[in-house]
């Protein structure tokens, strides 16, 4: 069977394809059936076709770029970078962030949508769970690229050792190491968990008997018994009760590791939430950006709808307009506060030398997601991937704006320097990219794109409902 | 590289040239006698190895090894404990007059420079020169062999070469034989120049300088007669007037004048004297004025006629607005008094200066006259140019030149180096390779300084003594020993030639007298007397030449930290930002503002020069408070034949001397060089005021405490008091600071901090523990410049601290915030922290990568490693030290000095325990102008400064 032959099978023409504003969350002729047997084709498949191939051969090039510029890193020190004086901190800070909220987006969505009991995460949340471990591990990397001596990066565990030293505990730095720790951790099983019981489908599925080891082994034995449904459901509603805070708690943490410092630009009391608010954008972003391609290509129209686009889109406006009260209040409390320097640096971010980046950040985080207030755009796939590109680099320049200009503008003007990144800092942005778009890839040839045992819940309920 | 191949390229070969058993010989006898015995191949290369590996260690390898069995010391040799430091006096030569230097050795190796307390133009203060002079004593580049026609030679072939030259001085008295050496003031060299001269009658020698005081002296010999020497007495000065002057910067006695200067500079301890300076481009002299005039030389020269006319008499001539102020202050104040007039002044201005000085009546009071300190040439009417002329004729058929560069330094029109291809006999005797070397018949390795037996006179004529700190690290050859050669075969010894010299002086006693000026430094009451000789009658009416007519005249400048090119090599001298425009690695042409505006040219744009037909490109710098009617070229870059420090960075510009100076023509290229900068944000003006806080006089009398006014005490939420004995703090004076760096480079020096190169500083990677911001206040034509060294402010409340995760940055009980390198992993939280951006971090193995001798770094402090963060520490190996005294004498330590404390000339710095009664810092930091830079930011620091005050009645409008 290739690709596309479910979707042919069940009458879906070309044009049925493109979302509709009064699409249902499901389409009602999906039964679990045929919902089961189009999830579970494409990762059965012995053959993929070229496109996954290329892209795949195109992603893990990035990441023989990584390794390479990780070796040369280690070898020759953090001086490969950009990085300099006063401006000590630069890509590696950015990229973590930036990838770090870009994870948070599969979270909120699992999770907090789950404990809300919203029907429409489901299609969804296998897809921006997967994000999110990428994402987290991508970011997981940079803490550790960006120390003097990242052999010692243990040192930040509170571990007994022969120095009797424990690690700083006022440190942000070491809030951010335990945050991101757990926030890691968690993702990963918040998204094994969740995949439980449809790794025993597919082991049900499969015909190969390697399959079926494979998926067997995954499934930790999973056999869909009354008990084990129950205890399963008591499991998974209290990690996504832990999920929950913890992508607030992080997100917040990674904003304290600037507002902790007294350094200009970054001491703010309004950080935590803004970095919260500015997480939920690019994670909303993220989602958007490739749950539209992998509808298409796997043929999942009937499963991500264009309701699942609508309340994407709003989502993503009301986390620009989050954002928006930031940026404004970051204006505002500059201006209102008694600190020359802090003006000085908001002066020069509207208008100095490296003005456009931070007007690219209004221009692509807030002015753009604007377009979401017509539902004709929310609709629009061209549009909507167009957006979503817009807020993740737009996102990537605000954390640009935070790490780089902030530094660069310090207290006693005889300090103020430059930054300009070398060809390595941008070798390990994209090796990051191609590391993610790898993991993406392989998971989504491996493991069932859409939840199945909860679309299942979804049409049955349909189904009850219609009845 | 090249004859050394040659040299090696067959062992047999080498074994059987008699010259080259005659080095070994002299070197490792037993191995010369076992290499000229034959023998087969393999036990040949067996001991080549052998005594490669002896002649290669260089540092290890001393004059001859002994016969029969080595020995090991069973006792130490006296005075050396182990892990203790010795001292040993010196003296360092700057342009031939002397500074005392103590030398700080380890276990017999040189670590540190520190000044000589007892010596009267050091006073315990260094210059960074003096400082850096540590590298050039390591320089691992120094010539080791002696070449003729670039081949190596022994030395015994050179002697015999001398003896030649010795037979044919005999025979023709010394007619056609010169010697061509820099500035001296050494007692035994002018003997032994003496002693020549009796037995050679016609022998010829010229002292002559790259940058010179020749004007200086012919200025001094114009108006009085007679070759004296001007010696400055700032203390008693109330109004100075300073012309184009060096007087804080370069001029003999420096660091005293700096020092006398400085001690009048603060209102709150003494009754402030003032300086006007007038000068074309800023030096450190107008930097510190109280009021700064730009003048180009045409204006300058109206200056000095008019301030001619109304203090000598004569036809009042119109000069500019603001003269009026200063001649009547300077009238005002007769007899406290002084002008000084800058040495690229013609004699006949100096003459002039001169009888004004005498005028004002300052004379023995604010200034002496004594007799002449400088060694003369051999005859007057021997100059640079004379010397070429009779080489290019034929008259010099034998040249010796010792210490100095003549190839690369002599004026670019003389085109030295083809009139000494005429010379049948040169002979160079030069530390390092240089252009005078490549282009010498004979080249051999000179010793440095600090390994033979020398002597120095101070800008007073005191003299010194300069003792052997090492033996030679290269086999260099003593000066005193090849002039020696000249008279006889078997010259005496160094020292015993030294200690000839001054034995008159020392008087009975002559052996206690000498350990005494040996452990001293200075020979006692060796100063030169007072002259009082009076002024000629008709110097008053001396007639200034006129200044040239065009529009814009192109002035050099010797660079302050390399001055004719000697120190190129010196890598702590080339990174070191220079004091106003903060660049170092480069030379680029200064220009002024409104120049620059007018030929639309930026910092780094490159453009052509044109002097008199000859070009050459060089980037641009822009320089706030430069006249419009001159471009400035720093001389001493762009060496063609140095190490790797200085070869090829920057321009030559003396190729551009000597020449006529009409207009010189710039033409933009559209090129644009970096500029290897430490300050590198536009120039900001107007907001170094509220960080580096100054005032006008008339302010202070009316409220002493109106710039600390505004610093109201904020709460804290922790109140830390520190537990030690002692609180450990330091005051900087920034009426004193005038920004000539010598702290940077002793705390370079003394903390082994590494030199990253010109790539790295151009990346903003610079490791500098301590450096000196320069702000610049009012307009960009004319701006007030405020220096402020930043260092490490060792917190109370350190934002440092709290941001590392692994705690790598603590503070100790005295209250000292310690950084821990080992604990140390890099996320360089700290430096975002820190409000004053005083932490350094090793992006590269900085350390690994310098080229510098292991045995050059003191053992006292860390070298650290890569991704390390590192900042200043309070000089602590020093609190320690001390700590460990007190403890063994059960006392309270104290007396710590820093090593930019120590350094620094004018007493800047002030450290000390914060807790001790009476206290120098304490009662400092209790003064009325004592201020905590960025106070509203509550880190509490144990760093205060105390507020710049100028000798001015208005205050300035963008005061804050």
């Amino acid at each position: 069977m290739t690709l596309f032959q479910a979707r042919s099978a069940l009458g879906v023409s070309a044009d049925d394809r493109r979302p509709r504003a009064n699409d249902p969350i499901v389409a009602p002729e999906q039964t679990i059936s045929t919902m089961t047997a189009m999830i579970c084709a494409p990762p059965l498949r012995e053959k993929w076709p070229l496109w996954w191939k290329l892209s795949l051969a195109a992603a893990l090039l990035l990441v023989v770029i990584l390794v390479i510029a990780i070796v040369w890193l280690f070898y020759a020190g953090v001086g490969v970078w950009g990085i300099a004086w006063p401006v000590v901190w630069g890509f590696a800070i950015i990229n973590y962030v930036w990838w770090i909220a870009i994870a948070s987006g599969g979270t909120f969505i699992s999770a907090l949508f789950y404990l809300a009991e919203v029907e429409w995460r489901n299609a969804l949340n296998r897809i921006a769970e997967t994000i999110t471990i990428f994402a987290a591990a991508c970011a997981a990397i940079y803490p550790v690229l960006h120390l003097g001596r990242p052999w010692l990066f243990y040192w930040l565990f509170p571990y007994p050792n022969v120095m009797t030293v424990w690690p700083q505990f006022r440190s942000p730095l070491l809030w951010d190491f335990v945050a991101i720790l757990t926030y890691v951790v968690s993702s990963i099983l918040f998204w094994y968990f969740g995949l439980v019981p449809d790794l025993a489908t597919m082991r049900d599925k499969a015909d190969a008997p390697h399959k079926r080891r494979f998926y067997g082994v995954l499934a930790l034995g999973f056999r869909g018994s009354e008990n084990a449904w129950r205890y399963y459901r008591v499991g998974y509603g209290l990690l996504a009760a832990l999920m929950a805070p913890l992508v607030i708690s992080v997100h917040s943490i990674v904003g304290l590791d600037f507002a902790g410092a007294a350094t200009v630009g970054w001491h703010s009391t309004q950080f935590p939430p803004f970095f919260v608010f500015g997480a939920l954008l690019s994670g909303f972003a993220a989602v958007m950006l490739l749950a539209i391609p992998v509808r298409r290509l796997l043929g999942l129209e009937a499963f991500i709808t264009g309701r699942h686009f609508d309340i994407l889109g709003k989502l993503l406006l009301t986390s620009s307009l989050c954002v928006g009260y930031a940026y404004l209040m970051e204006a505002f409390t500059t201006f209102y506060g008694p600190d020359p320097a802090e003006k000085r640096l908001f002066i020069n971010k509207i208008a100095g030398e490296l003005s456009p980046i931070y007007w690219a950040t209004i221009l692509f985080n807030v002015l753009t997601p604007q377009l979401m207030w017509w539902r004709r755009v929310r609709l629009n796939e061209i549009l909507v991937v167009l957006i979503s590109l817009a807020v993740i680099a737009g996102m990537w320049c605000e954390r640009y704006v935070i790490v780089v200009m902030s530094l660069r503008r310090t207290h006693l003007p005889s300090a103020w320097g430059g930054y300009t990144p070398t060809i390595w800092d941008w070798l390990t942005l994209f090796g990051t990219v191609g590391l993610f778009i790898a993991g993406l890839l392989i998971a989504i040839r491996l493991l069932p794109a859409v939840s199945m045992f909860e679309m299942r819940e979804v049409i049955l309920r349909n189904a009850r409902r219609d009845r | 590289m090249s004859q050394v191949k040659k040299q090696w390229r067959s062992l047999e070969e080498l074994t059987q040239d008699a010259d080259f058993l005659s080095r070994v010989e002299q070197e490792f006898p037993l191995l010369g006698a076992a290499l000229a015995a034959p023998r087969d191949r393999r036990q040949a290369l067996a001991l080549m190895a052998a005594s490669l590996a002896l002649a290669g260690a260089g540092l290890g390898g001393c004059d001859g090894a002994p016969e029969g069995d080595l020995i090991p010391a069973v006792r130490m040799p006296p005075g050396i404990v182990p892990g203790m430091p010795d001292y040993y006096s010196s003296a360092h030569i700057e342009g031939g007059y002397a500074a005392g230097t103590v030398i700080k050795h380890f276990m017999g190796r040189p670590i540190k420079v520190e000044g000589n307390p007892f010596h009267p133009a050091s006073l315990g203060a260094t210059s960074p020169i003096a400082q850096a002079e540590l590298l050039n004593f390591y320089d691992p580049r120094r010539s080791w062999g002696v070449t003729q026609a670039n081949l190596p030679r022994s030395r015994s072939a050179l002697e015999q070469a001398l003896g030649e030259q010795r037979d044919k001085l005999a025979a023709t008295g010394g007619a056609g034989f010169v010697i061509l050496t820099g500035a001296s003031t050494s007692s035994t060299l002018a003997a032994q120049l003496g002693a020549l001269r009796r037995s050679y009658p016609q022998i010829r020698w010229l002292h002559w300088e790259p940058i010179g005081r020749d004007n200086v002296d012919k200025g001094i010999a114009l108006a009085y007669g007679a070759r004296l020497e001007l010696k400055p007495q700032i203390q008693n000065a109330d109004v100075i007037l300073a012309i184009d002057s060096d007087l804080l910067s370069a001029a003999p006695g420096h660091l005293r004048i700096a020092r006398e200067f400085a001690a009048r500079r603060n209102p709150t301890r003494a009754k402030m004297n003032r300086l006007y300076a007038i000068e074309a481009t800023p030096s450190l002299t107008g930097a510190v004025a109280d009021e700064r005039f730009i003048a180009g030389p045409r204006e300058t020269h109206r200056v000095l006629l008019a301030l001619a006319a109304a203090l000598l008499g004569g036809a009042s001539v119109e000069g500019p607005p603001w003269l009026d102020r200063v001649i009547s202050d300077l009238k005002a104040n007769r007899g406290r008094a002084f002008i000084h007039l800058g040495p690229d002044h013609a004699p006949e201005a100096h003459a002039l200066v001169l009888a004004m000085n005498e005028t004002l009546g300052g004379r023995g009071a604010v200034y002496t006259l004594l007799d002449a300190v400088t060694h003369a040439s051999s005859d007057d009417s021997l100059s640079l140019a004379t010397l070429v002329a009779d080489m290019r004729a034929g008259r010099v058929n034998a040249l010796l030149i010792i210490d100095s560069n003549p190839v690369y330094a002599a004026p670019g029109a003389l085109n030295f180096v083809e009139a000494l291809g005429r010379v049948d006999f040169t002979l160079c005797l030069s530390a390092t390779p240089n252009e005078t070397t490549a282009a010498s018949l004979w080249v051999a390795p000179m010793v440095h300084p600090w390994e033979g037996w020398s002597d120095g006179r101070a800008f007073d004529g005191t003299a010194s003594l300069m003792q052997p700190q090492a033996l030679p690290l290269y086999q260099g050859v003593e000066p005193y020993h090849l002039l020696g050669l000249l008279l006889r075969p078997d010259p005496p010894k160094n020292l015993d030639l030294v200690r000839q010299t001054w034995k008159d002086q020392l008087g009975a006693t002559v052996d206690d007298a000498w350990i005494n000026a040996l452990a001293q430094g200075v020979i006692p009451n060796s100063a030169s007397p007072a002259s009082n000789r009076p002024l000629r009658d008709d110097a008053a009416r001396t007639r200034l030449p006129e200044p040239s007519s065009a529009a814009t005249v192109l002035l050099f400048r010797p660079d302050p930290y390399l001055l004719d090119g000697r120190y190129a090599d010196n890598p702590w001298l080339q990174e070191l930002p220079r004091p106003l425009s903060k660049i170092s690695w480069g030379n680029p042409l200064l220009i002024s503002p409104a120049r620059a505006r007018e030929l639309s040219l930026t910092n780094g744009d490159v453009v052509r020069i044109t002097v008199d037909g000859v070009r050459m490109t060089t980037p641009i710098a822009i320089a706030p408070g430069q006249s419009d009617d001159c471009f400035v070229a720093l001389l001493g870059f762009g060496r063609r034949r140095a190490g790797p420090a200085g070869q090829n960075v920057g321009v030559d510009f003396f190729e551009l001397t000597g020449r006529s100076c009409g207009a010189p023509d710039i033409q933009k290229t559209g090129a644009t060089e970096e500029l290897a900068s430490t300050q590198r944000h536009a120039t900001m003006f107007d907001e170094g005021g509220v960080y580096a806080r100054s005032g006008a006089l008339s302010q202070f009398l009316a409220d002493p405490e109106f710039l600390r006014r505004s610093d109201e005490p904020l709460p804290s939420f922790y109140e830390w008091k520190p537990e030690g004995p002692a609180a450990w703090g330091m005051s900087i004076d920034l009426n004193a600071c005038i920004g000539c760096n010598a702290c940077v480079v002793a705390c370079q020096a003394e903390n082994n901090i590494p030199v990253v190169g010109k790539t790295e500083m151009l990346r903003e990677r610079e490791m500098y523990w301590l450096r000196i911001d320069r702000y610049y206040d009012g307009p960009p034509e004319s701006p007030r410049v405020n220096f402020q060294p930043v260092l490490c402010m060792h917190c109370e409340e350190a934002p440092c601290e709290p941001v590392c995760p692994v705690g790598a940055t603590m503070h100790d009980a005295e209250g000292l915030n310690v950084m821990v390198y080992n604990r140390c992993i890099g996320t360089r939280f700290c430096s975002n922290n820190c409000p004053y951006k005083v932490r350094r971090f090793n992006y590269f193995d900085f350390a690994d990568e310098e080229r510098r001798a292991i045995q050059s770094r003191n053992p006292e402090v860390t070298v650290r490693a890569r991704g390390v963060m590192e900042k200043c520490t309070f000089c602590l190996q020093r609190i320690a030290a001390a700590r460990i005294v007190a403890d063994r004498e059960g006392e309270k330590a104290s007396a710590v000095v820093t090593a930019c404390e120590a350094a620094c000339p004018t007493r800047a710095f002030t450290f000390g325990d914060l807790a001790a009664k009476g206290s120098e810092v304490a009662a400092r930091r209790a003064g009325p102008l004592s201020y905590a830079l960025l106070a509203e930011q509550n880190t509490r620091p144990r760093v205060t400064y105390e507020a710049h005050i100028f000798n001015v009645d208005k205050p300035k409008e963008t005061q804050k």
